[in-house]
Parts: structure tokens; C-alpha cells; sequence
């Protein structure tokens, strides 16, 4: 048995009095490839948005590395350290040029030198294929672009886990290979991957387990072969048919 | 092939010609006429007021010299500059109110260069400002002969209120700004209600409590001199305004923006200095202006409780005596003063909105 990254035990999530996420239990190991699938308004965002506290659970608990989540401040930022997010709209910072983007947080949070920070900078910018964009501002570059450096930017932190939360979804089709390059790449260098994701490609191609969600609940799970091949509950038939059909 | 009657492409650079605007066709060139005649007729008018018939100097000193003229006496700016530029200030020590002046006006346009612009760098241009302006007015050392703040006027008075108005009130906003949008309820809530009580004073009011109702009021340790309070009654008014455009900014922003700093483990005071208020500020760089030019204009309504300002100072200088005569005179002066503040803080913003790409993103 690997090291366990993410423990979440019994969570539940409420907005007011609706019931958004429901008895949710989730293992994740050291270097696992997860891909959530499911509905939309199934409660997929949310989960992974519980794991660094962008949204709050009320009851269960959601240990990540060995860390309690909990309303202790020195907890959750030193969680939201060694978790990297990348978003389905990129969220770079616009007055920011790219390369001060990757610095920024680093510099702040982890304390590290600025020739440090630029240095590895550069290095996930190699990494991500577009050094050459490095002095730009994030509105001068595309979609595909912007991702890919929003994902460098996640890299610079050194994080242990990566979450992913639709991170093709608002990108034209043309560049949603580029991105899917770069997560397959993290992938096969043994990344902790959390996706939320349609691309179910990519799930088949990487994922050690995939996930599906109705409702809030995680009604399936197992490996791609099982999950994509033989699903056991008929909402994910139901949910499989209508996404693979075309 | 080319048709003939293909009409060129549209090309802005290409302006029609002055005849082609004005003279295209026989009604346009009579109303071009006519609002050319009316606007030569005011030009001529003013230029023969202002220049041509214009009375410049009084040896004298005296107003005779404008008794029987047609155009503007400019013998009274000329006689009593230094009333409108330094009010009651003693004349033997007007050099020091020049200097004072100045010093602030150096220190404001040294801060609007982007150089100048860290958190140390503009705190100690301004402490230096400040310091040099008081010590220069209020004297007491160095052997400057001490003057009280009751009488400091005129220009120099209207800068040092403006200037320490907005060094105050400018922070204050920030705070107000940051504490409206608390997790807390009780902060944003006490905060939107102290924002919404001054905004719904006048100023007029506002004054008039810190110059009269505070020191009634307050323990005597507290009062300090009349000046201070009303600067701060000035700055909180700025602030209750200027947090709004603050806000208004910092809530244009897309949720993301915080999102995305809070996951990258940035701290509270990281995330809102380094990626919300920069963006918050550039959103709100135009009502931001507009609050600083409204402001200068306020300053004058610190009359009411004593201070003579440029304004007030203008009035005095023609006052009800030898050149009462001649107020239209000394407005245009004042009016002429006001302007190349405003203007050159308008032109700044404009500055300010092209370096940091407003509007473009």
C-alpha cells in the first residue's frame, strides 16, 4: 500500500439547507491518477474545492498529506502549499506578466529567492513549451496558452498534489490537445492528479480510477477498463451512453 | 479591373479638408459664417477686456489708476497677489509660505512618478514634505519667527489641507474598502454604516463638528489644533466616498482572481496587496480622479470655519474697500489657479489610465 496524499471520511457539504454533497469517503495514494466524472451540478467542482478549503465542508473530515482540514489558518494555507489548482478559466493574474505569475507565490509563500523563483520559473515554462512568452502579459496569449501557464504556475510551487477542475472546458477544441499533452506528461512522471474532466481520453489513457458522481454522491468508481467497459450502475450507463455516443 | 465608382476605403487618417466640412454647401457655409462671427465677436470682446484696455500696474499702489477704464484692472492681482497666495501670513516672512508651498507641490509631483512609487519611497518623500512645510510655517525654530496655524491662508493653506486631506483620507479608503467586504459581519457591517453616515452629511457639517462641536466634546488631550480636526473631518469625507470607488473596483473583479491567490497559499495581506487592490485600483482609476478633483474643489468650504483659503483669501483681496470694484478681476485669477490644478490632475489621471491600460485587459 502506497502513502495515502488525500483522506476524506465521511464529508458532507451543505449550501444553506441544500445537501450538495453527500457521505462522501475517498482515498487517494501518493502518485494516483484520479479522473471525476459526472453530471453537471453533481457535485464534482465541490469536492475538489473542499480538498484546499475554496469551499467549506461542515461535517467528516478531509485529511490531506498527514494535515487535518480544519478552520485552523495555519493548516489550510500550509495544505494550499503542497496543493496545486488549475482552473477551467485559468484565473492568471492580468496586470502580472507571465513570468511574474509563476514568481509571485513562490517568492511570498514559499520564502524563495527571486533569481531563485525565476530560475524554476523558466524551467516549467520549458516545461509547458512556451518559455518564448515569458515577458508577456496573460491577455496577449490564447486559450491553450494561458492554461499551460497557469499549470506552469501551479508546478512552481513544487506541489505534491495536483487538482485539476475542468481544465479544457472553456477552451477552444483546437487547443485542448496542447493542455492534455502537458497533464499527460505530469502524469507519467508520477503527479498525484485529481480531474474533473470530460475528456474521457484521457481518463482511459491515464487514470488509475475513475470516478462517477450524481448528486453529490460518488456512485462508481473502479479502472478505466472496468469503468469505461462493463459500468455496473445504470446512471453511469446512463451517463456513459449519452458522452460516448457521439 | 477597377470600377471607377468604387469608393475608397475608408481611411481615418485621411481628415476631409476644412472647406469640404464647413463650406460643402450653401447652408453650411452660412451657419459656419454666422457661428464664426459669433465666436469672433466674444473673442474680440474678451481680448479687448482682458488685453487690450487692461489696466496691468498701479504705481501707487492705490486703485485710482482703474477708475476710468473700459477693460479688466489687473492692478489689483498685481497689488494684492500676495493676500490671494499667502492670506494673513506676516509679510516679512512670506518667503517661507513660497518655500512651504512649494515644497508640497514638489513632493506631489515627485509621487505621481512611477519611480517614486514603493511603499518606502513615497512615505518618506512625504513625511520629508510635510516636515519642511511645518517647520517652514509654523517657525519656533531655527530661528524662524513661530506662526500659528490661524494664520497660515491662502494658497499655500488651500495645498497643505488638500494635500494632507488626501495622504490621510487615501489609506483610510482602503481600510474602509477592505473592512466593508469583511467575513466578519459585525466589521462590515458597522463599517457600512459609518461609510453611509458621512456620506450622508455635507461637508459643510462635517467641518463645522471637528472646527466647533469636537473640542466641546472631546477630553482636552484629544482636541489638538483646529487645523488637524478639520483635516481629518476633510480626509474621513474623501474616504467615506472614495472606499465606494475602492469597492466598486476591488468587486468588478472576477471570483477567480482570490480563488486562484488563495490556492496558490498565498495569506490574506499577500493576496490583497499583491493581486486585489492592484487590479482594484486600476478599475476604479477614473471615479478615483473624479474624487480627487472634486475634493480640491471642497477645500474652499473650510471658510466657514475660519481658515482663509485661496478662495476666501481672493474675496479679501478686493474686499469692500478701494477695489471692491474689481472681484471679477480676482475670481478670474482664482478661477485661473483652480484650473491649472484640476487640469494638471486631469491630465495625470489620463497618464495614469494609458500606463496602466484601463480598458484593456
Amino acid at each position: 500500500m502506497r502513502d495515502i496524499a488525500i483522506k476524506i471520511t465521511d464529508m458532507n457539504k451543505f449550501y444553506g439547507k441544500f445537501h450538495v454533497l453527500k457521505g462522501i469517503n475517498l482515498t487517494v495514494s501518493k502518485g494516483e491518477r484520479i479522473v471525476i466524472c459526472g453530471p453537471s451540478g453533481s457535485g464534482k467542482s465541490t469536492l475538489i474545492r473542499c480538498i484546499n478549503r475554496l469551499e467549506e465542508h461542515q461535517q467528516g473530515s478531509i485529511n490531506v498529506l498527514g494535515t487535518e482540514l480544519d478552520d485552523n489558518v495555519g493548516h489550510i494555507d500550509a495544505i494550499r502549499r503542497e496543493v496545486g489548482m488549475v482552473f477551467q478559466h485559468f484565473n492568471l493574474f492580468p496586470h502580472l506578466t507571465v513570468l511574474e505569475n509563476l514568481t509571485l507565490a513562490p517568492m511570498l509563500a514559499r520564502k524563495i529567492s527571486q533569481a531563485e523563483a525565476e530560475k524554476t520559473a523558466m524551467k516549467y515554462l520549458d516545461r509547458v513549451r512556451i518559455p518564448e512568452q515569458a515577458a508577456k502579459f496573460p491577455g496577449e496569449l490564447s486559450g491553450g496558452q494561458q492554461q499551460r501557464v497557469a499549470i506552469a504556475r501551479a508546478l512552481c510551487m513544487a506541489p505534491e498534489i495536483l487538482l485539476f477542475d475542468e481544465p479544457t472546458s472553456a477552451l477552444d477544441p483546437e487547443m485542448i490537445s496542447e493542455v492534455l499533452d502537458v497533464m499527460v506528461s505530469l502524469a507519467k512522471d508520477g503527479m498525484t492528479m485529481v480531474c474533473v474532466t470530460h475528456e474521457m481520453g484521457f481518463a482511459r489513457q491515464v487514470a488509475d480510477r475513475v470516478i462517477f458522481m450524481d448528486q453529490g454522491e460518488i456512485v462508481e468508481q473502479g479502472p478505466p477498463a472496468d469503468f469505461f467497459g462493463a459500468p455496473q450502475n445504470p446512471r453511469t450507463q446512463k451517463f456513459l451512453n449519452q458522452i460516448l455516443s457521439h | 479591373m477597377t470600377s471607377l465608382s468604387t469608393p475608397l476605403p475608408f481611411d481615418p487618417s485621411r481628415k476631409p479638408s476644412l472647406r469640404k466640412r464647413f463650406f460643402s454647401r450653401p447652408m453650411d457655409t452660412v451657419i459656419s459664417l454666422i457661428g464664426l462671427s459669433i465666436a469672433a465677436w466674444v473673442l474680440w470682446h474678451l481680448l479687448t477686456w482682458a488685453v487690450l484696455n487692461a489696466v496691468w500696474t498701479s504705481p501707487d499702489g492705490t486703485s485710482d489708476v482703474c477708475r476710468d477704464i473700459k477693460g479688466a484692472c489687473w492692478a489689483v492681482i498685481n497689488t494684492r497677489w500676495r493676500l490671494i497666495l499667502f492670506g494673513l501670513f506676516p509679510y516679512e516672512e512670506q518667503w517661507r509660505s513660497t518655500l512651504a508651498c512649494l515644497a508640497i507641490v514638489i513632493v506631489a509631483i515627485l509621487s505621481c512618478v512611477p519611480k517614486f512609487w514603493t511603499a518606502p519611497r513615497l512615505g518618506l518623500l512625504w513625511i520629508a514634505g510635510f516636515a519642511t512645510f511645518y517647520t517652514l510655517m509654523a517657525g519656533g525654530v531655527f530661528g524662524l519667527k513661530a506662526t500659528a496655524p490661524s494664520d497660515w491662508g491662502g494658497l499655500t493653506l488651500t495645498v497643505f489641507i488638500y494635500a494632507a486631506g488626501m495622504l490621510i483620507g487615501m489609506p483610510t479608503a482602503i481600510a474602509l474598502a477592505l473592512m466593508r467586504r469583511s467575513d466578519l459581519p459585525l466589521i462590515a457591517k458597522t463599517t457600512g454604516l459609518f461609510i453611509d453616515t458621512i456620506r450622508s452629511l455635507p461637508l459643510i457639517t462635517i467641518l463645522f463638528t471637528a472646527a466647533l462641536v469636537f473640542p466641546l466634546a472631546l477630553p482636552q488631550m484629544l482636541i489638538g489644533d483646529k487645523i488637524w480636526r478639520v483635516i481629518i473631518g476633510f480626509a474621513l469625507f474623501f474616504a467615506a466616498y472614495e472606499a465606494e470607488n475602492i469597492r466598486s473596483g476591488i468587486q468588478a473583479l472576477p471570483a477567480g482572481q482570490e480563488e486562484a491567490a488563495r490556492a496558490l497559499g498565498l495569506t490574506y495581506w499577500q493576496r490583497t496587496t499583491r493581486v486585489i487592490l492592484p487590479q482594484a485600483f486600476r478599475n476604479a482609476l477614473p471615479p478615483t480622479i473624479n474624487q480627487f478633483v472634486i475634493s480640491f474643489k471642497e477645500t474652499s468650504l473650510i471658510v466657514i470655519i475660519g481658515f482663509f483659503e485661496v478662495m476666501a483669501s481672493g474675496k479679501a483681496a478686493y474686499g469692500s474697500g478701494d477695489w471692491a470694484f474689481a472681484w471679477v478681476e480676482v475670481y478670474v485669477f482664482v478661477a485661473m489657479i483652480y484650473f491649472v490644478f484640476v487640469f494638471s490632475l486631469s491630465r495625470y489621471g489620463a497618464y495614469l489610465e494609458r500606463r496602466l491600460r484601463v480598458g484593456k485587459h
